[in-house]
């Protein structure tokens, strides 16, 4: 469904004449007029209202009662009255009502000095009570889940948290239980309310029933600050708040920014702050001495690092984890090329594409915005999870479908929690998204000569792949094409057959025709938070800055570097906010290539299996509250990170340390502030041009919406001839194995004392029927894989996941065959 | 302004010149006075001393006196009363008390309600004893005690802790009694 169009009306509010967009509440109209409604259960990010709070009560000249203000849409010529002595007396007696069963415990509640209830209660209410009788009790103070307390005495039963969950969220979790001033908050089944977004109830809650148990009696609104800044733990780039205390971060709110997060932010990035403050966290430069890490001065980690980055050359290699800001890539990728003379460097987590790929899928013509999911006629959830790859995306698309009748098609070969929300959802075999894209291709573009072929080798169904390709073409009716938004996962386009795959999807966009279509395009979920960012500032092989071709023939990279290392041809790497053993694909080789390696210089907060087994040299690294920079989120808004907490210890920025080892390689790139890297960044890439932080601002600036976005390369959009894709693994007996990561993985959650209950366990997701037949059950544990690299898991039997498939968090292994068996009892922890 | 003869407005003031010094009016001036002023100083002098001998002696204070804090403990259970709800800390006009408050726990119930002080510091250089602390508390659980002697040797030494607040002054101060 398209935007609607804004038409304005006239009504008289309080005598005044306000203009405001038609069928807006009568509570947001009035906004326009600056007359303010008291509204607690209204909020229009939960969709419709519900008017159960009867705190907006209006007098409406025409209609003989009050009405709600939250559930009256305003219409033309309207008279409304807020002040009379009788919308007065309502008002009074809805906050004496409210106010029967609330306890007056303020000096306790966690919410007391930013409480809705205490603010209307003093500017609305009539500051008395005419109750005696006991009020009601419950037990209390609970715990909704470990993340969340909840008390219930305090509970005004507006319903918010309970429409968020069946709603918004859609996790169905929360409930009211039982009738009358006896109603309750619950899960249905009693069960804690664990769930993705479950932190979002606390900060919609007008009274403290529900509170942050993580913040908890921490601090009183008027002993903190807010610092804006953006969340950098996942692609989603959320705008958040951190409520800073003596310079500690105690909470996350978010900073609503429609067009990035609507308002809405995960447990993780509401929780895993914590992170920024434990005893964990490497807090000194580290150097390996002896075989153990030691801790040592600046001074020397930097001149042993640039000794160790400048001696191997162009035999060393730098790789860029997701949470690089633009500034660190930029000056990582300087340092690599220009100081130690190498041209191997990788910022995607597996193989590269050529740079005329890079820039088709990044064209400006082609991107579509997240706000797009929400408007457009048909959606395509390509190979990703969003709930795991990038949380909020999926409560845009949740709202699309809810809301606006967004068609949502569902193609992945995990089974996606999207599913229920979708008219159409398809399985294929695990690695094998090539083929099904070629497949849609097929089926888009009418070919029917090998599309049985294309079908068998996605490990697929036909019909499937035609129902995907009919709800995409149709999408518009009878009206042409309709805005088709692609939401495809960065792990599409790996391995090998990544570039095949990639020009297969832009087939696929050509057949929907969304090149230039307003409302439409691709979005990308990459693999790293700033994997967009990274890929603009050019820390890829064989692209610089502006997405400038590089000539260096041999560059290698994320793959080629791993393979390099262990075959001795590398002998240094420089991690940047990256370990290969957590984050990238093959592990067992990684492992060689880090023990191989004579210098691995790293940049971390966290002391990660690899680093702490194979870093010669640690920086500490700051946290994304400390730091200073750009962020670019996947639809191309920069986003300014904003330091809110001084550096704890002996960190230093990270563009600080990355311009120290320029100056000792011998290239002083001339940077004495963090501002100074950004502007040489904005100077160096074309599409930046002219960016200043001050534009930037707190909401960020979407850059293919600027006239510098001319300056990205041309690329050609298609079509390209493809060639036949490998076939799907046969599971001949064995059983297709397909990875994922989750939405708590890394280290951050792990960190946070909040979250560590989420940190998740080694399973394995299977079929009943495969379990059945290798004489597993549920909570079994089993081993996976060849005897070099086994892995031991927990069966999770999971009635969608397709017979001969299995699935599994884990980058320790390949997708590809494996075995499941029982693991040896002396083996079970 | 002209470049004419400047006549003065009413806004002048004249300027009364003292007499001449010397000869008997200078002699009167000289011992004369200082004998008026001394007559005041002789008559208090049989009077007997007024001054106090502090610190020996201390001089009493009204009961509404705003000396430094006091923290108060419920009489019966011990608790404390404060309950770190840190309203005083928005109250004060200086800023100088700081609250981190912190859960009760049933082995370690250290107020009546939720929560409670787990850190309560009062920077007394800073105060300046307006008693808006007092006024704000729901609980009563602070007040405004009598104690006026609050030197030190360091800055530091005047912030002073819940412990501190909530034990009983050493030396109390005398009060003013009724009508005195």
């Amino acid at each position: 469904m398209p935007r609607p169009e804004v038409n304005m009306v006239t009504l008289t509010i309080d005598g005044r004449e306000v203009s405001a967009p038609e069928n807006v509440m009568l509570v947001d109209g009035a906004k326009y007029g600056d007359v303010e409604i008291p509204v607690f259960c209204y909020e229009p990010k939960l969709g419709q209202p519900v008017g159960a709070c009867r705190m907006c009560l209006v007098e409406v000249e025409g209609i003989p009662k009050l009405q709600t203000g939250c559930s009256t849409p305003v219409k033309d010529g309207m008279v409304v009255h807020t002040q009379t002595q009788r919308v007065k007396d309502a008002q009074e007696a809805v906050v004496e009502f409210l106010l029967i069963n609330h306890p007056l415990d303020c000096p306790v509640c966690d919410k007391g000095g930013e409480c809705p209830l205490q603010d209307i209660s003093f500017g609305w209410g009539g500051g008395r009570s005419r109750f005696v009788e006991p009020k009601r009790h419950f037990e209390k103070p609970l715990a909704l889940s470990p993340l969340i307390a909840i008390d219930r005495e305090r509970c005004i039963l507006c319903y918010r948290c309970v429409r968020f969950s069946q709603e918004v969220s859609e996790d169905y979790q929360l409930v009211l239980a039982a009738r009358t001033a006896d109603t309750y908050v619950a899960t249905f089944d009693g069960h804690p309310y664990v769930a993705p977004f479950s932190g979002n109830i606390i900060e919609l809650c007008p009274v403290g029933a529900l509170t942050s148990r993580p913040y908890r009696f921490r601090a009183r609104p008027w002993d903190i600050e807010g610092s804006g800044s953006v969340c950098t733990l996942c692609p989603s780039q959320c705008n958040v708040e951190l409520t800073v205390r003596d310079e500690r971060v105690l909470r996350v709110i978010s900073r609503v920014h429609e067009e990035v997060d609507d308002g809405w932010l995960c447990d993780k990035g509401r929780f895993a702050y914590q992170a920024i403050h434990v005893d964990e966290r490497i807090t000194q430069p580290l150097v390996r001495e002896g075989g153990t890490l030691r801790g040592v001065s600046w001074e020397r980690a930097l001149d042993e690092a640039a000794r160790g980055l400048s001696r191997a050359g162009s035999a060393s290699a730098a790789l860029a984890g997701g949470e690089t800001t633009n500034e660190e890539g930029f000056l990582l990728q300087r340092l690599t090329r220009e100081a130690v003379g190498s041209a191997h460097m990788d910022s995607r987590a597996g193989g590269s594409l050529p740079v005329e790929l890079h820039a088709a899928l990044g064209a400006p013509v082609l991107q579509a915005t997240v706000p797009d999911l929400q408007y457009a006629h048909a959606i395509l959830v390509l190979d990703t999870e969003p709930v795991d790859d990038m949380p909020i995306v999926d409560l845009r698309i949740r709202k699309g479908v809810r809301r606006n009748r967004v068609k949502l098609a569902v193609a992945t070969s995990r089974p996606s929690s999207l599913d229920r929300n979708a008219a159409v959802s398809v399985r294929y075999a695990p690695g094998c998204g090539e083929a099904f894209v070629a497949a849609l291709n097929a089926a888009l573009g009418g070919e029917e000569k090998n599309f049985a072929e294309l079908v068998a080798a996605a490990g697929t169904t036909a019909e499937g792949v035609r129902a995907v390709a009919d709800l995409l073409a149709g999408a518009g009716g009878t009206g042409g094409p309709g805005d088709v938004v692609i939401l495809w996962g960065e792990r599409l386009t790996h391995g090998r057959r990544g570039a095949a795959a990639a020009r297969g999807l832009l087939n696929v966009a050509g057949h929907l025709a969304l090149a230039g279509r307003e409302g439409a395009g691709l979005l990308e979920v990459p693999a790293g938070t700033n994997g967009r960012g990274l890929r603009e500032v050019g820390v890829l092989p064989r692209i610089g800055p502006g997405m400038a071709q590089v000539a260096s023939p041999g560059a290698l990279g994320a793959a080629g570097i791993r393979d390099g290392l262990a075959a001795g041809e590398l002998s240094a790497v420089h991690l940047l906010h990256v370990d290969p053993l957590a984050d990238l694909s093959g592990r067992a080789a990684w492992k060689r290539g880090l023990e191989a390696a004579t210098t691995v210089v790293a940049h971390s907060a966290f002391l990660t299996e690899g680093l702490r087994e194979h870093a010669t040299v640690i920086f500490p690294a700051e946290s994304y509250a400390e730091k200073e920079g750009t962020v670019t989120h996947p639809d191309g808004r920069v986003q300014r990170l904003r330091p809110a907490i001084g550096h704890p210890g002996e960190v230093r920025p990270g563009w600080q340390v990355l311009a120290e080892l320029m100056k000792r390689a011998g290239h002083d790139p001339g940077v004495l502030t963090g501002a100074m890297v950004s502007r040489r960044l904005f100077e160096a890439v074309g599409m930046y041009a002219g960016l200043t932080l001050e534009e930037l601002g707190g909401r960020g600036v979407r850059w293919p919406a600027r006239a510098q976005a001319a300056a990205w390369p041309q690329a050609d959009l298609g079509p390209f001839g493809l060639e036949s894709p490998p076939a799907a693994p046969s599971p001949n007996g064995e059983l297709r194995l397909g990875t994922f990561r989750s939405i708590w993985a890394g280290p951050a959650v792990g960190a946070s004392p909040a979250l560590r209950f989420l940190v998740p366990k080694v399973r394995v997701e299977m079929a009943p029927a495969d379990a059945q037949r290798r004489n597993v059950t549920h909570g079994d544990h089993v081993t996976l894989g060849a005897d070099g690299s086994a892995v031991e898991a927990t069966v999770m039997l999971r009635d969608a996941v397709p017979e001969g498939t299995v699935f599994m968090e884990t980058n320790a292994l390949d997708p590809g065959l494996v075995d499941v068996r029982k693991a040896p009892p002396e083996s079970r922890r | 302004m002209s470049d004419k003869t400047w006549t003065p407005g009413d806004d002048v003031i004249l300027v009364q010149r003292g007499p001449e010094p010397g000869g008997a009016g200078g002699a009167y001036r000289a011992f004369g006075e200082t004998l008026r002023g001394l007559k005041t100083t002789f008559a208090r002098m049989v009077e007997g001393p007024q001054t106090i001998q502090y610190p020996e002696e201390k001089t009493p204070v009204f009961p509404r006196f705003r000396g430094r804090h006091r923290l108060h403990r419920f009489e019966d259970s011990g608790l404390e009363k404060c309950v770190g709800c840190s309203l005083c800390a928005a109250a004060c006009p200086a800023d100088c008390i700081r609250v981190v408050a912190a859960e009760n726990t049933p082995e370690n119930r250290v107020s009546a309600g939720e929560r409670y002080a787990a850190v309560y510091e009062i920077n007394l250089s800073r105060c300046i004893f307006c008693g808006y602390c007092e006024v704000a508390c729901p609980f009563d659980a602070i007040t405004m005690g009598h104690d006026y002697e609050l030197s030190d040797y360091s800055r530091s030494d005047l912030i002073f802790t819940k412990e501190m607040l909530l034990a009983e002054p050493l030396d109390r101060t005398p009060l003013r009694a009724e009508g005195e």
